[in-house]
């Protein structure tokens, strides 16, 4: 299969910049900081149909559009490595194989937005992709490939790391440029949108890691061959998923858009474990309602999950067997969300403590019929958090209610875990 | 102006204007923790529920976070709302102590009425509480974490309003802690606004504790009396005791704040050695006799050494009523001088500067807020009056350019920073950037320095800072009515006796004036020292009037009746067996009519009330209708 963001790894280390660059890496940028304008960078990426690898799939180059060009003062870029999704780590593989890829995908990007300033906000545990960043920007400086007039062209690009002290807040995109000036990592209210006021009151837009290592590809290849990547026509180029859980490979993969779960899970995961039957999964990240094997033949693309009632999300699929207890699953999600949360509004702060006590109460034993009520309420009312962290954290508990509603029943009827005890492995 | 439908009611508001004060302002409360008028809003509680029928966008909204716009149709009764703004409640007191009966905020606390408003009623959470461990936070506040809602308001104007460093929000998630990195003092001097800020009993006032309820309180609408500003306020005393101050709102003067001096200096009110008793020789006497003596002695002063020898002798911490009167006892007994400032160079400095003051260039601290450019000119704002300092913070946040201006003493472009604003430095007010401004206020003292900013032609405006909370009515009448300074007659020999109203005079009056009386409720040294003293009510216990800094004449209103706090009763009068008709300690009267009364002692007819002929225009004054400025019969 066609690989795009890991074209150039190594199995045991980091591609070196000789290397990046005899296999093609910063073709791009050269060609476009020479010979395109801005608004052709643009418009490729438009063309690509490329959508945000950070959860929400929103068409990127459609938010790069929003970016007023008229506006005084700087206008800043910010890739966000946050990466605290339960189930999720491909930034984290991305950045350890191959930091040049996300440099000059900045580069682009920033060149398209008439950026001269980025930063990358990455989580403070990823101390090797860190420091790979840290030498490949080092590198690309030196090389002229970042700073100021990089390679004649006339266009200037300054790069900074920020190691965040790390919170899974930090990655919701306007937590993250408060924690970037200092502030409390809570969410800002919009409007504004950053696209207008963001960093420091200025312009602003925020990618993903995997978002912008695909713009290098976009620009060098061109936008119709990259889109063809993907498996159906709907879909749009290739996506890293990580797996997790009770299949034989656990491992980041780039694979089409638009792959079926099915295929991803019998093919390149080799299958379930033996002695384990697949019972279900999370899709797209600890916040996306599960999937079961009625949704074996869906297409992994944002929206055909959307569809069948979930989110492509982050594409972290983290597989359940059949000795998987889906109330407890469920709320060892919530305990990370409760803890996660910023505790800047009521219904996050207090409702997630809530349905985890709640969760608790059946898991051992204590609920009632009533709590269901409970959960359900709460699945309505989260939707009302200031931001998408509560309505996200419910993701799994509305999943939970829709399709494991029998497996809540028997808890509270037989006044226990069914499966406590009968866990294989 | 945006027209919207709030519940079948028409509204139109200015543009701007939030969902939630539209619906305010035709009576409609809809509940709110977070969102507080002088802090904006923050959209952390949730409680302010609504739906949008009509609009953008439809569904339910946070009504703080959505500005008004024209043809929206809004239902604050919608189903959907309530249910979520009493889901909000009920995630609220899961961890709520319900401790109100030992809580002080009970009966005055937000969380309480919107609990009830909010119908949620019966506990589904059934798991512990969480709890916090709480800090001492100085004499003045009493820190009780486990009540937080977590509205975020305290560091919101801790911080953000006010410019403390010293407090603010720690922790995370449901974890989330409001108090300083370790248990001290609260640094800031607008501290005590937590007390009123915090919607429900984290922050109470520690002087106050445990003293009454709400429904207790004494309470009436009242003028700070601290300095100059006249920042309004709301005293709330019980068994004649003043138990503690609360800002009370003036859009034009200090918003929604007052400063820990205003909020936190009432024990000169309690203290049981405030004069309470009138005294001859120091020996108590009842009011009658105090009088006819003073009346006698006066009579033989001025036979025997004439009127021109006698100085009646007013002040600018005394209201217009007794100041008036002052200047009629002067004319009544044509003694030879009057006098409301003890200080030379102050008396015609405060003269200068008010006079020149017009309505044009008068500043109120809300045209400080609003100033695009500042200048402090001779002058310390946080030392004299904080809330002016306050106001000076509030424009720089919003961007407006403040100036120290100091000649010789720094470098030009060297920056100060303070707590509350950064300021730069300019040699003088000639070399201020006002024609770059639209807004100018020049901030002055009372001294040359502040007088020569008054040669700068409008569109600048001014604010002094002057002596005392009726320094400006002080100024008024010497103009008026030809005061000198105390100093001055002095220096000229004349004077061989006083008669003092609430005067702070220095101690160094010379030991040959005879000090025949004086009025006051402090223990000053002149009260040590008079043959006289009769003791007056402090300014919670009467209603009176001050000019404040700009011009502003503002009423107070009598908060609760003169008389030892019962905790001060001494042990020989516990158990009371006499009967009496008054209680003790109640014979303070405002000085203005002690002066009324030795008038008719004295055989003065037809007296007219103290705010009568030019003065009749403050009778009406409404101390809940924001002041009247005395500044429109100028140019
Ligand atoms: C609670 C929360 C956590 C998030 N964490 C991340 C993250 O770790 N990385 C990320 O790229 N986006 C994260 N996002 C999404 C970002 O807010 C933002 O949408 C994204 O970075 C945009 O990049 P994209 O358009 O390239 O996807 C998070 C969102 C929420 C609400
Ligand atoms: S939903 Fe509210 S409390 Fe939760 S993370 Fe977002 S802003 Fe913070
Ligand atoms: S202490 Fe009071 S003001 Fe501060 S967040 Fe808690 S409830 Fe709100
Ligand atoms: S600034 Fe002055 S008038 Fe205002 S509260 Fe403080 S002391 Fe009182």
């Amino acid at each position: 299969m066609e690989q795009v963001l890991f074209r150039h790894n190594h199995p045991d280390r980091m591609v070196s910049l000789e290397e990046y660059r005899l296999e093609g890496g910063f073709e791009a940028w050269a060609k476009a900081v020479r010979a395109m304008s801005p608004d052709e960078v643009q418009q490729a990426v438009i063309d690509s149909g490329l959508r945000g690898r950070g959860g929400a799939g929103f068409p990127t180059g459609k938010k790069w559009s929003f970016v007023p060009r008229d506006l005084p003062g700087p206008r800043y870029l910010i890739c966000n490595c946050d990466e605290m999704e339960p189930g999720t780590y491909k930034d984290r593989v991305l950045l350890e194989k191959n930091p040049y890829l996300l440099v000059e995908g900045m580069a682009l990007a920033a060149y398209a937005l008439q950026v001269n300033h980025a930063f990358i906000f990455i989580r403070r545990g990823y101390e090797q992709a860190a420091h790979n960043l840290r030498q490949a920007i080092d590198e690309a400086r030196r090389a002229g490939l970042l700073g100021s007039n990089i390679l004649a062209g006339g266009f200037s690009l300054e790069l900074d790391l920020h190691q965040s002290a790390g919170r899974y807040i930090c990655g919701e995109e306007t937590a993250l440029m408060n924690a970037l000036e200092g502030l409390r990592a809570n969410p800002r209210a919009k409007p504004p949108f950053p696209a207008i006021k963001g960093l420091w009151g200025q312009p602003t837009v925020v990618n993903n890691v995997e978002t912008l290592a695909n713009i290098p590809a976009i620009i060098e290849r061109g936008p119709a061959w990259w889109k063809g990547l993907a498996a159906i026509p709907e879909a749009a180029g290739t996506k890293l998923f990580c797996i997790s859980g009770h299949v034989q490979k656990t491992e980041c993969i780039e694979l089409p858009l638009g792959i079926t779960l099915g295929e991803i899970i019998d093919g390149p995961c080799g299958g379930m474990r033996p002695g384990s039957s697949f019972k279900a999964c999370i899709p797209g990240g600890a916040s996306t309602p599960y999937f079961t094997s009625d949704h074996w033949q869906v297409a992994m693309d944002f929206d055909a999950v959307a569809k069948a009632g979930s989110r492509l999300g982050t594409g972290g699929i983290v597989v359940f067997d059949q000795n998987t207890c889906m109330v407890g699953a469920t709320l060892n999600l919530i305990r990370f969300f409760a803890r996660e949360s910023c505790g800047w509004c009521t219904p996050c702060r207090e409702g997630l403590p809530f349905v985890q006590h709640i969760l608790e109460r059946i898991e051992d034993g204590l609920g009632r019929p009533e709590d269901i009520d409970i959960l359900r309420e709460h699945v309505q009312r989260l939707n009302y958090a200031f931001c998408a962290l509560a309505p996200g954290a419910m993701g799994p508990v509305e999943g939970l209610l829709r399709l494991f509603g029998d497996e809540l029943d028997e808890h509270i009827a037989k006044g226990k875990c069914p499966f406590k005890g009968s866990r294989s492995h | 102006m945006p027209k919207l439908i709030i519940d079948t009611i028409a509204v139109e508001v200015p543009e701007g204007t939030n969902v939630l004060e539209a619906a305010r302002s035709v009576g409609i409360v809809i509940p709110h923790f977070c969102w507080h008028p002088a802090l904006g809003k923050a959209g952390a509680c949730r409680v302010c529920a609504v739906k949008i029928l009509e609009g953008t966008p439809k569904g339910v909204q946070m009504s703080c976070m959505l500005p008004a716009q024209d043809g929206m149709v809004v239902s604050t009764g919608d189903e959907e709302a309530v249910a979520l703004r009493r889901s909000v409640i009920e995630w609220l007191m899961i961890n709520h102590p319900h401790d109100c009966p030992v809580c002080d905020e009970g009966g005055e606390c937000q969380l309480q009425d919107f609990t009830i408003a909010g119908g949620h009623s019966i506990r589904r959470y059934d798991g512990r509480k969480r709890t916090y461990i709480n800090q001492y936070l100085g004499p003045y506040i009493e820190h009780e974490m486990n009540r937080c809602i977590q509205c975020y308001r305290c560091a919101r104007f801790y911080q953000e309003y006010a410019g403390g460093t010293d407090f603010g929000t720690m922790g995370r998630a449901a974890m989330i802690y409001f108090g300083r990195q370790q248990d001290g003092q609260l640094e800031s001097p607008f501290s005590g606004n937590l007390v009123d800020i915090c919607p429900t009993g984290v922050f109470t006032d520690k002087t106050a504790r445990f003293r009454a309820r709400y429904w207790d309180y004494d309470m009436a609408p009242s003028v700070c009396p601290h300095c100059s500003l006249g920042c309004n306020t709301i005293p709330a005393a019980r068994y004649r005791e003043l138990l503690k101050v609360m800002a009370r709102r003036n859009d034009a003067i200090n918003g929604w704040f007052i400063c820990d001096r205003g909020r936190f200096s009432n024990a000169a009110v309690n203290t049981p050695e405030r004069p309470r008793q009138p005294l001859v020789d120091g020996q108590e006497v009842d009011w009658n006799k105090a009088l006819d003596t003073l009346a006698e002695r006066l009579q033989k002063f001025l036979e025997i050494h004439g009127p021109e020898s006698l100085a009646i002798v007013g002040s600018p911490r005394m209201s217009m009523e007794g100041n008036i009167m002052a200047a009629r006892l002067r004319d009544f007994l044509k003694a030879g001088t009057l006098s409301y400032f003890e200080d030379t160079e102050l008396n015609r400095r405060t003269l200068e500067a008010t006079g020149r003051l017009t309505r044009d260039t008068s500043a109120s601290l809300a045209d400080v807020r609003g100033a695009d450019l500042v200048a402090i000119i001779g002058c310390d704002p946080s030392e004299q009056s904080p809330m002016m300092a306050l106001a000076i913070r509030q424009a720089w946040r919003k961007g407006a350019r403040v100036f120290r201006v100091e000649s010789g003493r720094s470098e030009a472009g060297d920056t100060g920073i303070s707590p509350l604003y950064e300021s730069s430095h300019a040699d003088s007010v000639a070399s201020l950037p006002l024609a770059e401004a639209a807004r100018p206020v020049l901030i002055c003292g009372t001294n040359e320095a502040g007088l020569e900013a008054l040669q700068i032609t409008p569109p600048a405006k001014f604010a002094f800072l002057l002596n005392g909370p009726n320094a400006f009515g002080c100024a008024e009448l010497a103009a008026e009515q030809g005061a000198a300074s105390l100093a001055e007659a002095l220096a000229a020999g004349t004077i061989k006796g006083v008669v003092a109203f609430e005067t702070d005079l220095a101690d160094d009056l010379p030991d040959n004036i005879q000090v025949l009386a004086t009025a006051d409720w402090r223990a000053t040294a002149l009260v040590e020292r008079a043959e006289i003293v009769l003791p007056t009510t402090a300014w919670v216990e009467m209603d009176g009037t001050f000019i404040n800094n700009e011009g502003r004449a503002q009423r107070f209103k009598q908060v609760m009746h003169p008389g030892l706090p019962i905790k001060g009763l001494t042990p020989e009068l516990h158990p009371p067996h006499g009967f009496r008709k008054t209680a003790p300690g109640s014979e303070p009267t405002p000085a203005w009519q002690w002066i009324e009364l030795l008038m008719s002692r004295m055989g003065a007819q037809s007296l007219d009330a103290p705010l009568s002929g030019h003065w009749e225009r403050l009778k009406q004054l409404d101390p809940e209708q924001g002041g009247l400025s005395v500044l429109h019969e100028r140019n």
